[in-house]
């Protein structure tokens, strides 16, 4: 039942007053008209215009409120003359005519004012404030000329209502870890870059890690990409981080630490990974004691032992685990395996477990005889984590004993994959092949333009439209595949593509390894069977994707094990979420989220990134900077960082191109 | 290491400049990308107005004023930002431009106070002028006032009803000075501007004051004292360290009863040139109330009738050291420079090798680097505009910046990537280390590869506590990086194997891609080691001037006849830029000149600055007269000051020793360092510079000397005996103490010896302070 009365937002034009039941018109957009579940919006007001849900809306001190936020949130910006007094200025107007003492050439002021604003400032904050006031003195002028005119209060000018504000940007809705990413870039203009980090670590503790290795989603919805080319949101995180590192600082952590609690409560931790150490570090940030659990003897879990040494330098992803262990209510316990049994007693001895192992199971190519057992068929965690231990902490032996001199196939199309075959080439592959089934596009989207093009560089041999049929041995020795050749079909009736065999175009290759990348699954023996944890249709953890609590109290799951194999940034997202759930759920056993994480999940909803808009007030064709690489032949061999990361002044040239895209929005309840 | 040798090698490989040509206002604009289109609109002189802009500084976008318009491009364009794409057709003002202008001007004024009457910076506000100039006559708009106290900081004071949040001196003490002491308090209408470190009253902070465009931040010394349009400006060079930092005296009668002249407060040409704390409030050395005294005059010519030696200070002019230079070659004077001996023969062996005359970086390389490696010095102490410049470097670039030191310096931190220590006394063993892995792979004559092969390496990074990785960890940070620059400092020149240290450094500038900045260790040493003929042995009888001696001539008032102080002089000195620049009297002086006394003893030029044009054109100067002499920069920032040195080819002697044996210098060291905005008997005596006249150590030194905090010392260097509290100082380690010389008047000048000694330290009262 929608109760649209009126909206301005993104550019429709709806007025619902004085309608009949059939002559009211929908939005195009999921406005959240219900707040929460229980509870309705009155009123919706942001940056693109402004919805009203209910008849009784005092759109008098509706403007006044979203100024009165805007002077609230100023504190993020604030930053240039229009912005600073202006915004000052407005709220000072409206609250004068809300309050009844205000006159026509108040609102001429306010208007003049919001001019200056909308042209001038540094921000889009500044820039889109006063679009919606300035929409709600035109269609709701009868209230404004009421108050002016007879010299009285707003309709609900002393009533207590709530304004539940939020500020956001498009990238930042679209971070799964909601980094606050303006204000990072704008530490980097300002050559703040203790700054830049704590605005990252504010939501995301792995800094050096996202400013490495992300796959950067942010970037698909950097407005600048309406006028040239996304920002280089990603690498700019880098900065922060090294300078910490560089200058020796102490940990800049986003506030002072609270003091421990020592009352008691305590959440265990499953897994020393990103959505591990990501609640980890939430908590402990609180005083609340965590104590990690970590199978293996290092930390970081498939970063560490996934993501090779020449895309994630360990001794730059220690930093970042060490900011985490280094916090004085954070415990770990290394080479301690978590199975069923064991997670029984922690779960009855802990107030709140978070499982955090990821997906470590590498799932099969589903050919004809394929057999863990056969030699050569290797699976590409297993064949990773030989590679990482070794080349990071020197635990085994160097994978090159089994690789140097062979044929390497890999099937897989992910960055997984990618590691496998760059790896393989590193440890001295005489030839490396990768089978994928779909096309070199559709690769690229799947991982990174770079990773492709380095790994063809560094000569993998890519085979599209491709698939194993059957696995070859002899004595139980791989020897040889054969392997399917597909061509795409397009579907006549506009949907996805379907890959059709092609007769005879099936080929075989010799090959001493067959290592399948093709998708990993979460090893779930470690929960109890009788707990029925329900699963989704992927095998994986079940949880509403909004407080990440399982069907079982005080049960959460956050990062691969909750999602299936995903990015880093996924599961800090998903992990300082449930962090903060747990925050509370320990002192009063209730499952909530804050007013602000509610607005975060309406904002998503409604999608803050709008890529038709037009961009005005910047010129268009600043090329996004390309960091330097290191050359082919200088890093195909060893494990040196491939990606130099920017100097000084392109890191700055880059930071200049942002638009400080805040935006401000506000429920009214 | 090893990418880097690429670049050693082949060269730097920078980006190609692509050229653009742009419209603006009509005219036709040739430029390059990646300049803004403010840049390239003051190349071609016009105007587009700003309250935020500072040349110097990366741009801060804070006030909007210098929007234009973009043809076919919607909205209005931030030209302080953006770079200018080719063929873009600009207008910088427009009707509609300057309403936005002008509206922005109304925020401004917005509860501005209205105390220009008293305000210090009435006159050259640019508030006031753009005020004016976008013809704001009255408020339209007001917000609630806020009640907002003055802060004394100490050198600066500031008042945020005043402030307009331009967050300029944010940027200075940011990007510039380094002290990182200013920061902007977000908070919209209620923002403010905060000094972090308001326990420190950095000099530095004047600097920040300097670039106010309102009266906000002003020199609290200065406040109330003057309105600018009274003070008259005398252009001139600082002349407390080697940068020589172009900066104005502003005199005025001192008062209604006293019409003698006084200076009231330094200024610079703060949109493109910076001054340090010493430069900006070290300004009142001058030799005061002194009259031609005929009888002392006398007793001075007979003096040097009766003297063999003539000792000096390197605070000293080129034409009075040339003046120095014709009476030795007249008259057989020994000539001894403490400050500049060592120097000069540093420069004349690192000269043997590279086959130059001078050093090749200068204070613009330094800013422009993206590896600096610093090498015995305190350089925050020892020289802050260089200082400066390795903050530039640090903050434009991300340059990596590798401190070599035997103390650890807590002030730069915020600069320094890699802190390397060695120990005190093993500055040629580390040079050697440092010569052997930046020409690794690099082809070299065979007589030079086999020294390096020669070098004892575990020996070495052994007795000079530098291990391998730290070198490691050093060239791994060059990587693919390009523009080097290694900067030597005053620890080396008097190292009792300085030459040979000279030489192996010679190597790297020869054979590396890194600049050298030989740092001159006082005012003018550079151009005395250039002009004089300097002797290591003084005779019987010594004339002093501004030093030790017999029969001395000080501008401190110190000795038997007075002398100008510097600034009551004119004349030229040599900078570390291997610039020749001119300073002017700002102060009268009513007495004898090294001048007048020369012209007695055979010489014969009317002025001292008749010399200016004489100064040795073998030695790289120019034959110029002081009168034709620039001392400006141009609208764009271009620095037209003097003229450079050229540099001469010398002859080569390549010859290297063997390295000696390290020596050993456990127990109690003493360093010779002054506190910062610290350099000389002049700055000594000053009003406005703090000093710091302690022995200052780490809280190790204190129980391995076993004394405490506030303890009174005793202790002889070089002869000298000094009697000091000691301070224990926190951020310090190690048995290393720092020991200033400046306050010790003409004494201060004796530092021909290694900056570092072995200490034997008497005990005189426990704790006086308590």
């Amino acid at each position: 039942m929608s109760n649209l009365i009126f909206s301005t937002w993104r550019g429709e034009f709806i007025d619902n007053r004085n309608k009949s039941a059939e002559e009211l018109s929908k939005s195009d957009f999921k406005l959240p008209e219900n707040y929460t579940a229980d509870v309705d919006s009155k009123a919706f007001i942001g940056w693109d215009g402004v919805a009203i849900f209910n008849e009784d809306v005092d759109a008098v001190r509706l403007a006044t409120e979203y100024a009165a936020q805007y002077q609230v949130y100023s504190e993020a910006c604030g930053r240039c003359a229009p912005g600073r007094w202006g915004g000052r200025i407005l709220y000072d107007l409206l609250d004068k005519i809300a309050r009844g003492e205000g006159s026509y050439q108040d609102l001429d002021h306010l208007k003049e004012v919001s001019e200056t604003m909308m042209l001038t400032s540094k921000c889009e904050i500044g820039k889109t404030v006063p679009k919606p006031i300035l929409d709600l003195i035109e269609h709701y002028s009868d209230q404004f000329s009421k108050v002016i005119d007879e010299q009285v209060k707003s309709n609900h000018y002393d009533d207590d209502i709530k304004y539940i504000a939020k500020v956001t940007a498009p990238c930042t809705d679209m971070c799964p870890a909601h980094v606050d990413i303006p204000a990072y870039i704008e530490g980097v203009r300002d050559m703040q870059l203790a700054d830049s980090l704590v605005a990252t670590r504010e939501t995301m503790p792995l800094a050096h890690t996202c400013g490495r290795v992300c796959p950067h989603p942010c970037e698909d919805a950097c407005r600048r990409t309406n006028l040239d080319e996304p920002i280089s949101i990603m690498e700019l995180k880098r900065l922060g981080a090294d300078y910490e590192t560089d200058h020796g600082l102490d940990w800049q952590h986003p506030r002072e630490i609270k003091a421990p609690k020592n009352d008691g409560k305590k959440v265990a931790v499953i897994g020393a990974g990103p959505a591990g150490l990501t609640t980890a570090y939430y908590l402990a940030l609180d005083g609340i004691q965590v104590d990690i659990f970590e199978e293996l003897p290092v930390n970081g879990g498939e970063v560490a032992v996934g993501v090779p040494e020449y895309r994630m330098p360990i001794d730059k992803y220690q930093k970042d685990i060490d900011l985490v262990l280094n916090m004085p209510t954070v415990n770990i316990f290394n080479n301690h395996r978590v199975d069923a049994k064991r997670l029984k007693e922690i779960d009855a001895e802990y107030d709140a477990t978070m499982l955090g192992f990821g997906a470590r199971l590498s799932k099969k190519v589903r050919a004809k005889n394929e057999r863990a057992d056969i030699n050569g068929y290797w699976g590409a965690i297993e064949m990773l984590d030989k590679v990482n231990l070794w080349t990071k902490y020197g635990i085994g032996s160097t994978a090159s004993n089994e690789l140097k001199g062979k044929t390497v196939v890999c099937v897989g199309g992910g960055f997984t994959s990618m590691d496998v075959v760059r790896c393989s080439i590193r440890e001295g592959a005489k030839k490396v092949i990768m089978l994928y089934r779909r096309d070199e596009k559709t690769i690229i989207r799947n991982t990174t333009y770079e990773e492709y093009h380095e790994a063809v560089e560094e000569g993998v041999e890519f085979i599209f439209h491709s698939a194993v049929n059957e696995i070859y041995d002899e004595d139980n020795q791989l020897v040889k595949l054969l392997v399917d050749k597909f061509e795409l079909v397009p579907d006549p009736n506009g949907g996805r593509a379907q890959l059709v065999k092609i007769d005879d175009g099936s080929f075989e290759i010799e090959c001493d390894y067959l290592i399948p990348a093709v998708s990993q699954a979460a090893d779930l023996q470690l929960i109890p069977k009788e707990w029925d944890i329900k699963l989704t249709s992927w095998n994986t953890i079940l949880t509403n994707g909004k407080d990440y609590m399982t069907n079982r109290d005080g049960l959460f799951a956050s990062g691969d094990c909750e999602y299936g194999p995903m990015t880093i940034v996924n599961a800090v997202g998903q992990a300082k979420r449930a962090a903060s759930v747990i925050s509370r759920y320990i002192y009063d056993g209730k499952v909530s989220l804050t007013d602000d994480e509610i607005m975060e999940d309406h904002l998503v909803k409604l999608k803050v990134y709008d890529k038709k808009e037009k961009i005005t007030g910047w010129i268009p064709g600043l090329p996004r900077t390309v960091s330097e690489k290191l050359e082919t032949d200088e890093r195909k061999d060893n494990n040196k960082e491939v990606n130099l990361g920017f100097t000084g002044e392109e890191a700055l040239a880059e930071a200049q191109r942002c638009m400080r895209c805040y935006y401000i929005s506000m429920a009214v309840l | 290491m090893y990418e880097m040798l690429l670049y050693f090698n082949g060269g730097a490989m920078m980006s190609k400049i692509k050229n653009i040509t742009v419209t603006i206002d009509g005219k036709t604009c040739h430029s390059e990308f990646g300049k803004t289109i403010l840049q390239i609109a003051r190349e071609n002189d016009i105007y587009i107005p700003t309250m935020c802009y500072l040349t110097k500084v990366m741009s801060i976008a804070s006030c909007r004023m210098c929007v234009v318009d973009v043809e076919g491009v919607d909205g209005m364009i931030l030209s302080c930002q953006e770079p200018a794409t080719d063929g873009i057709v600009i207008s910088t003002n427009t009707p509609e431009i300057y309403k936005q202008r002008q509206s922005i001007m109304k925020l401004y004024d917005v509860n501005h106070p209205l105390e220009c009457g008293v305000c210090d910076k009435s006159g050259e506000c640019d508030l006031q002028n753009k005020t004016l100039e976008f013809d704001v006559a009255q408020q339209n708009f007001t917000a609630k006032d806020q009640n907002r106290k003055v802060q004394n900081w100490g050198h600066v004071s500031y008042d945020p009803a005043l402030c307009i949040m331009c967050e300029k001196c944010v940027r200075v003490s940011t990007e510039i000075t380094g002290d990182e002491a200013l920061q902007v308090k977000f908070g919209g209408y209620n923002s403010t501007i905060l000094n972090v470190k308001q326990d420190k009253n950095y000099a530095s902070l004047g600097e920040a004051a300097a670039v106010c465009p309102v009266g906000a931040l002003v020199d609290t010394s200065f406040k109330y004292t003057s309105n600018a349009w009274e003070l008259t400006k005398i252009p001139a060079t600082c002349s407390h360290c080697s940068s020589g930092c172009e900066l104005n005296y502003e005199v005025k009668q001192d008062s209604i009863l006293n019409s003698e002249e006084k200076i009231y407060r330094v200024t610079n040409t703060y949109e493109f040139s910076s001054l340090c704390g010493a430069g900006r409030f070290g300004y009142d050395f001058e030799n005061k109330d002194v009259t031609k005294d005929t009888d002392e005059f006398k007793k001075a010519v007979e003096a040097f009738k009766v003297a063999d030696t003539i000792r000096f200070s390197a605070v000293i002019t080129n034409e009075e050291a040339l003046i120095l230079q014709r009476l030795k070659e007249k008259l057989n004077y020994k000539l001894i420079c403490d400050e500049a001996k060592g120097y000069q023969d540093f420069l004349k062996a690192f000269g043997e090798v590279t086959g130059k005359n001078l050093y090749s970086a200068n204070l613009k390389t330094i800013s422009d680097s993206r590896a600096i490696i610093v090498l015995g010095s305190k350089i925050n102490n020892d020289n802050p505009m260089v200082k400066y410049h390795i903050t530039m470097a640090s903050k434009h670039n991300q340059s990596r910046v590798a401190y070599m030191h035997t103390i650890e310096d807590t002030e730069i931190q915020n600069i320094v990537t890699q802190f390397i220590k060695y120990e005190v006394g093993s500055e040629e063993g580390v040079v050697a280390l440092l010569a052997d892995r930046l020409l690794k792979d690099i082809e070299l004559p065979v007589k030079k590869r086999e020294f390096l092969d020669s070098l004892d390496i575990g020996y070495l990074s052994a007795e000079s506590n530098i291990g391998e990785e730290e070198l490691d960890a050093l060239a791994k940070s060059l990587i693919k990086k390009r523009g080097f620059s290694l900067i030597v400092g005053e620890d080396l020149y008097s190292h009792p194997r300085a030459k040979n240290i000279a030489k192996i450094l010679g190597l790297i500038e020869t054979y590396t891609d890194f600049n050298i900045l030989l740092t001159p260790p006082s005012t003018n040493a550079l151009g005395v080691s250039l002009i004089c003929d300097l002797d290591k042995e003084a005779g019987n009888y010594t004339i002093g001037y501004n030093s030790t001696g017999d029969y001395i001539l000080s501008a401190t008032g110190d000795g038997n006849l007075d002398m100008p102080s510097f600034n009551q002089q004119e004349g030229t000195i040599t900078t570390i830029d291997k610039r020749v620049v001119v300073t002017n009297v700002a102060l009268p002086y009513g007495g004898y000149t090294l001048n007048d006394l020369a012209n007695i003893c055979w010489l014969n030029h009317e002025y001292t600055i008749d010399y200016t044009k004489e100064l040795p054109t073998s030695k790289g100067f120019s034959a110029v007269e002081f009168d034709l002499l620039p001392n400006e920069f141009s609208i764009t920032g271009k620095e037209n000051r003097g003229y450079l040195l050229t540099s001469i080819k010398v002859v080569k002697d390549t010859s290297l020793d063997e390295v000696e044996d390290l020596p050993d210098y456990d127990g109690l060291v003493v360093y010779r360092c002054n506190s910062v905005e610290q350099f000389s008997q002049f700055t000594s005596k000053t009003t406005q510079l703090k000093e710091d006249n302690n022995l200052v150590g780490s809280p190790v030194f204190a129980t391995v000397a076993k004394i405490k905090d506030g303890d009174r010392v005793k202790f002889i260097v070089n002869d000298i005996e000094y009697n000091r509290v000691f301070k224990i100082d926190t951020s310090m380690k190690g048995t290393i103490a720092i020991n200033p010389t400046n306050d010790m008047g003409l004494s201060s000048t004796l530092v021909s010896s290694y900056r570092y000694s072995k200490l034997k330290l008497e005990i005189q009262n426990k704790n006086v302070s308590s």
